[in-house]
């Protein structure tokens, strides 16, 4: 399974040139949108152009999603329809208000799994939460499916239905944050932030980036693939942090070939969290190109 | 499938072909394809056409294909989106596509 | 890089693109029924606009320019159009950007120079309409001649000036204008042409298709414009028909009813005098028939439908036009006749 989410790089569904290049700037993830990103009467021929897509090109390791349209539209359902048959990696559910949401479309995806011949539960999912009320009821919509792997939170309608404009500093949306980060950490799964619209403004995106890594999410959404490396390079641990973490790791090997039961390093025990966090630094690490002992994981 | 009306799908950007499908009664199917590629290419793209044609069972209808040096499976995809508009067929028969 | 429709009936819309046009030295047509802008942040960097099937108005900044703005906005003025189930499509364009269409996959067919080019998405779209007109009447002995009517409807006044031309020439052609902007229907129009002139054995009746008083062709026929644009509209009606119509049918002489009234059609009947000469086609003006001192036109024998005065109609119109003017199927024209207060 896929660890690493530090980038998903939205490519608009109608645009053949993005769509068949996108994975050229190596996000971890590539979002093909069907939703806001395509215009009303072109959803037919943006679901048609990603399926083919899908179907033809190697995006190599390169993660795919697709972002459906809701099943409260006319396209949701002939989106599944249509991309489960071109299987990608995840479908991203978009404004996912509650745990219910989630089952819904996993219900479909199931249908045509079973359809094709394809073992259920092969399609992994993504909740986008976009309202209030998706954000209070994140904590269930986490645990909504075996399926989901991650939830995101997505600020430029949410920002409005709060009665409230975005902000420089994002105080408006500490609580969203906050809150789908918890849900996420307490479900096992991957939080992933919203999309920073002013492409030209580079300080506010790395500013935005470092805040929300600092919270503890696992990545952003980006809409230019110069956003990419800005995103990655923000994600790589510091030399120190992966020389504790591989301290830490080699600690617990070295504990295990000796057959202990319980490990400590420096008085203190070293438990679950503290292991997933020395992987995930070291898979970081890895992925951006910092030296560090790949044995270790 | 019968065309009933013109349709359109795709776009002059680069990488991409603007299909126009229009009704071609008691013509067949007639074929014009405008591409940079065509020494190169014309060949395989035309085969892809009469291909997807054949596939989907249209016999009778002009089609128009401006390629700006797309794939083959965005040629495919733009190529049958045109075919269901032209058709009036909102939902594509998936289990029959290839 | 943004792509919004332009409200064509708000305000603030239609004036940031007036304004973007106007820098241009492009104004906005007044028959454009949709247009699209793009926009780098507040500001319009390119734009395009549709009339019908006529694509025109498109303009990019320079600083957009090689950017595949022109190819964008070309593309969603080309998606509206399918949209609206119309695939044979017309640019109307300044002749810098000639090479711009072309590279897009347009073809030429024909030139203003130093005003207008007119293009067109068919490789072979006018070859194909001149071939359906049949050329086999080229090789016809004696002197091939031509009118181009919109008879809305046809009446004694048009049937006087076709008797006319046919007396003079071995074999008329009459070319009937097909844009559906008249009161009567297009297909009404045509038939009645036919049914009009039935009893003469050397006319043969055509449609005017997009290539003759269109709205690709002559758009000014169906506004009102300032003359500057009219006379630039006419050169180019003019130069398709003597360039490329006239020599396939081997047509030799034009002839034309004298315009009192209209005056777009008088700047475009004086420019053809200056012009078709020069392909070799030689225009006859044509005094109207007259009843009572006034000339017979068909706009007199809408006013004379609106005010009921069947007797008058009767007087102005051949039997075949006035049987069906008082038969079933007239009774929506007539009744939008009465409601509509159009030049056409």
């Amino acid at each position: 399974m896929k660890t690493l989410r530090r980038t998903m790089l939205y490519v608009p569904g109608n645009r053949a040139a993005m769509v068949k290049d996108a994975h050229i700037y190596r996000p971890d993830t590539l979002m093909f949108d069907l939703e806001d990103g395509v215009p009303y009467p072109e959803k037919d021929s943006a679901r048609m152009l990603v399926y083919y897509a899908l179907r033809t090109i190697e995006y190599g390791d390169v993660e795919t999603a697709v972002r459906i349209n809701g099943l409260d539209t006319p396209y949701g359902r002939d989106d599944i329809e249509a991309i489960v048959r071109a299987k990608p990696d995840l479908i991203r559910i978009p404004k996912t208000d509650s745990a219910d949401s989630v089952r819904e479309v996993e219900q479909i995806i199931e249908e045509v799994e079973r359809k094709i011949g394809l073992a259920v539960g092969t399609i992994k999912l993504f909740a986008a939460i976009e309202t209030p009320l998706g954000v209070m009821n994140a904590p269930e919509i986490a645990r909504a499916s075996a399926r989901l792997v991650g939830i995101a939170l997505g600020a430029e309608d949410l920002v409005t239905n709060l009665g409230t404009t975005r902000s420089e500093d994002g105080i408006e949306l500490l609580y969203a944050r906050s809150r789908i980060l918890f849900a996420a950490r307490a479900a096992g799964i991957h939080a992933i932030d919203t999309v920073y619209s002013d492409v030209c403004n580079d300080e506010g995106f790395i500013a935005e980036t470092r805040l929300i890594k600092q919270l503890g999410f696992d990545g952003k959404s980006v809409v230019q693939p110069h956003q990419i490396d800005m995103a990655h390079k923000i994600f790589t641990p510091t030399v120190e942090e992966v020389r504790n973490a591989e301290r830490t790791l080699t600690a617990l090997h070295a504990a295990e070939e000796r057959g202990s039961g319980v490990i400590a390093l420096d008085g203190k025990m070293i438990d679950k969290p503290m292991v997933t966090r020395a992987r995930r630094i070291l898979e970081l690490a890895l992925a951006s190109g910092v030296e560090a002992n790949k044995e270790l994981l | 499938m019968k065309i009933e009306r013109t349709g359109m799908a795709g776009s002059l950007e680069s990488s991409d072909v603007l299909v126009t499908i229009d009704p071609n009664v008691g013509r067949g199917v007639e074929v014009v394809l405008k591409s940079i590629a065509e020494s190169r290419f014309g060949k395989q793209i035309r085969l892809l056409i009469e291909e997807t044609l054949s596939e989907l069972e249209v016999v009778e209808a002009r089609v128009q294909v401006e390629d700006r040096s797309a794939l083959d499976c965005t040629i495919k995809a733009r190529l049958v989106t045109a075919i269901h508009r032209a058709a009036k067929m909102s939902h594509p028969d998936w289990e029959h596509l290839s | 890089m943004e792509f919004r429709t332009v409200v064509l009936s708000y305000p603030p819309d239609r004036e940031s693109l007036e304004r973007f046009l106007g820098e241009r030295g492009l104004s906005l047509d007044p028959d454009i029924d949709y247009a699209v802008a793009c926009y780098d942040g507040a500001e319009i960097v390119g734009a395009g606009a549709l009339s019908g099937y006529v694509l025109k108005d498109i303009a990019v900044a320079v600083e957009a320019e090689g950017a595949g703005v022109a190819s964008a906005i070309v593309s969603h003025l080309l998606a509206e159009e399918g949209r609206r189930g119309l695939s044979h499509l017309f640019v109307f364009t300044r002749p810098a950007a000639e090479a711009t269409f072309v590279s897009l996959g347009f073809t030429v067919v024909a030139r203003v120079p130093q005003r207008v080019v007119l293009l067109e998405n068919r490789e072979e779209g006018i070859e194909q309409y001149i071939a359906a007109l049949g050329s086999e009447r080229t090789t016809v002995p004696g002197i091939s001649g031509s009118i181009v009517v919109n008879c809305n409807p046809f009446t004694l006044g048009h049937r006087y000036l076709i008797e006319t031309a046919a007396r003079e020439c071995e074999v008329v052609h009459v070319f009937v204008v097909d844009e559906e902007r008249s009161l009567f229907p297009a297909d009404v129009r045509f038939r009645l042409v036919q049914e009009g002139v039935a009893g003469l054995g050397n006319v043969e009746v055509h449609h005017g298709d997009k290539y003759i008083i269109s709205a690709a062709t002559f758009p000014s026929y169906f506004l009102k414009e300032p003359s500057e644009v009219v006379a630039t509209h006419a050169l180019l009606d003019l130069t398709i028909f003597g360039g490329r119509i006239a020599p396939a049918l081997g047509i030799t002489r034009r002839f034309v009813g004298e315009e009192p009234y209209c005056e777009v059609t008088g700047t475009y009947n004086q420019i053809m005098q200056q012009l078709l000469p020069d392909f070799g086609i030689e225009v006859t003006v044509i005094p109207r028939l007259e009843r009572e001192n006034a000339a017979i036109s068909a706009s007199t024998v809408r006013n004379a439908i609106r005010d009921d005065n069947l007797d008058l109609v009767r007087s102005l119109v051949p039997p075949s036009t006035y049987e069906f003017l008082i038969s079933e199927e007239a009774m929506p024209i007539v009744r939008r006749i009465k409601t509509v207060n159009s030049r056409h």
